[in-house]
């Protein structure tokens, strides 16, 4: 569970950037990313945004996919901000990282 | 990789899947035709154009328009050159066309010579390709081992094929033609097939179904067991023909394929997706077929030992369980992981996360895949008791279902292909 302050005011479009980037679904496993536990991440600095997020493999043919589509949604739900993705490898995305409701979805 | 080359690399692989699609219906009408020889020895003309119809035009196709796409992604850099794709293409097709039209009327003459020149340069052109792709990458893995170890093998099949052509008009070849005719059979089946969809299959497998588990160790122990039977294969059969060593050389391919197959089983338990979709319960059939294909071998080579005719009819009892089976089951499943994947790139990839938008998994039809699965399914009881009882009745309806299987997967590839882009919905955002 993520902690929020609720005296930081980034904190609530930190959240609200969390929220969108749910429209943002792994094409192959047809889940959204944040249930899969991809982004690790979300900073928010004046006019800038920057995700840090992984994928499930760094073999992913689905990987361009999956990060065009974070930096569409954003740029397109906050048009003010600059995007910057920014891929890692540590810690290595596990199975542990997917949320209980993407475990729903996955059928486990 | 910009617009344009993205645009040349769709149309460069979907070319391959609609070819590869011509090539398996043609497959399926020249089986019709020459059903009663199927009853017959494996070296009759019309049997030879119809395995060099699925092993080149249907598997090899499909693998190399897979190849072009996939392994760029894979290894995590650009296709060598697209120009020398199309080259390949022109020529592979072009000596497939006339070296299995030769080989239908039997006319071992210049037709044939020249067509199966073009397909060796053709496949030395792919080979060059694949060789030159992989090398720009720095970190090797057990993946790209039996991508390049196949295409090796492939490259060896093509040429041994080559040499066989030649000998029909001037024999210079130092022993019986059907003993190098094993050779070449095994080489292509056990080099090519076997290593290129084990590499692929340990890849894509545990991607696809969130496999927790991936226990690499069994993929080495494949991989060199393979390759160690068969190169004992090629050396034993060529100065000793089939001989009782060979069983022991079959039994370590079957630990090979038994280390494989505990690699996948254990993708397979470990996984996060429960739900199995149609393309991977395709996928697992493949493999009940090879399992299958893989208990008559040693009956083919107790009858053979013994000079039995039921050799031949194990014989080709096992070439279809192969050809037919396991590897046309596995393209039925896998081509509708890959092309909607593939045509999914190239309409909605620049889309995401703006909207709605379909999955590659919408873009081919569901109904006519689940009708493509039973058709299937029964074409490989019917087809293959039939087989084995010796039955003409049950072999024909057989063929019945194995031509429908063809047309509705043509139709599905079509869905695919002539997909029209649906344009943005902003419901959800």
């Amino acid at each position: 569970m993520k902690q929020f302050d609720i005296t930081e005011k980034d904190d609530f479009l930190k959240m609200e950037i969390m929220e969108t980037l749910r429209l943002v679904i792994d094409p192959e496993l047809e889940i959204n990313i944040m249930d899969l536990g991809l982004v690790y991440a979300v900073y928010v600095k004046e006019n800038q945004i920057e995700i840090e997020m992984t994928l499930s493999s760094s073999h992913c043919p689905m990987g361009s996919s999956i990060v065009g589509g974070v930096q569409n949604c954003l740029e397109q739900h906050y048009p003010d901000y600059k995007t910057t993705v920014n891929l890692v490898w540590e810690p290595a995305w596990s199975h542990k990282n997917i949320s209980e409701e993407g475990k729903r979805l996955l059928g486990i | 990789m910009t617009n344009q080359s993205q645009s040349s690399l769709y149309q460069l692989v979907v070319t391959h899947y609609l070819l590869a699609a011509c090539s398996f219906l043609a497959m399926a009408v020249m089986l019709w035709i020459a059903s009663e020889d199927l009853n017959g020895h494996y070296f009759h003309p019309k049997l030879l154009a119809i395995t060099h119809t699925a092993a080149l035009g249907w598997a090899t196709l499909i693998i190399f328009g897979a190849c072009y796409q996939l392994l760029p992604v894979i290894l995590e850099t650009t296709l060598y050159s697209i120009k020398l794709s199309w080259l390949s293409l022109g020529l592979f097709f072009i000596g497939l066309i006339f070296l299995v039209f030769s080989f239908w009327i039997f006319e071992p003459g210049i037709i044939m010579q020249i067509a199966s020149v073009f397909l060796l340069v053709g496949i030395v052109f792919f080979v060059l390709n694949m060789v030159l792709t992989a090398k720009q990458v720095k970190n090797q893995n057990i993946y790209q081992e039996f991508m390049v170890t196949a295409s090796i093998w492939l490259l060896v099949t093509a040429i041994l094929g080559l040499l066989m052509v030649f000998n029909f008009r001037y024999p210079f070849l130092p022993k019986d033609h059907l003993q190098f005719l094993k050779m070449h059979a095994h080489m292509g089946i056990g080099g090519w097939f076997l290593l290129l969809i084990m590499g692929a299959s340990a890849k894509l497998i545990p991607m696809f179904l969130v496999s927790t588990k991936q226990p690499v160790k069994y993929l080495n122990v494949a991989y060199y067991l393979i390759n160690i039977s068969l190169l004992l294969f090629l050396i034993d059969t060529y100065y000793a023909g089939i001989n009782f060593k060979t069983y022991f050389i079959a039994l370590i391919a079957a630990c090979g394929i038994t280390a494989w197959l505990a690699y996948v089983l254990e993708c397979v338990f470990s996984r996060m997706r429960k739900t199995v979709d149609l393309p991977i319960w395709h996928t697992l059939l493949s493999f009940i077929l090879l399992v299958v294909a893989l208990i008559v071998l040693p009956f083919i080579i107790y009858h053979q030992l013994k000079e039995n005719p039921l050799a031949i009819r194990n014989s080709n009892l096992y070439g279809t369980l192969l050809l037919m089976g396991w590897i046309t089951a596995l393209i039925l499943g896998q081509t509708f992981k890959t092309l909607p994947y593939i045509a999914w790139v190239k309409h909605y990839e620049h889309l995401t996360g703006k909207g709605n938008i379909p999955l590659p998994a919408n873009l081919y039809n569901n109904g006519l895949l689940k009708v493509q699965l039973v058709v299937f399914s029964l074409f490989c009881l019917i087809f293959y008791v039939g087989l084995m009882v010796k039955s003409t009745l049950l072999v024909k309806i057989g063929l019945i279902c194995f031509l429908s299987t063809a047309l509705l997967y043509v139709a599905n590839v079509l869905v695919v292909v002539l997909h029209k882009p649906k344009r943005i919905s902003h419901e959800t955002v």
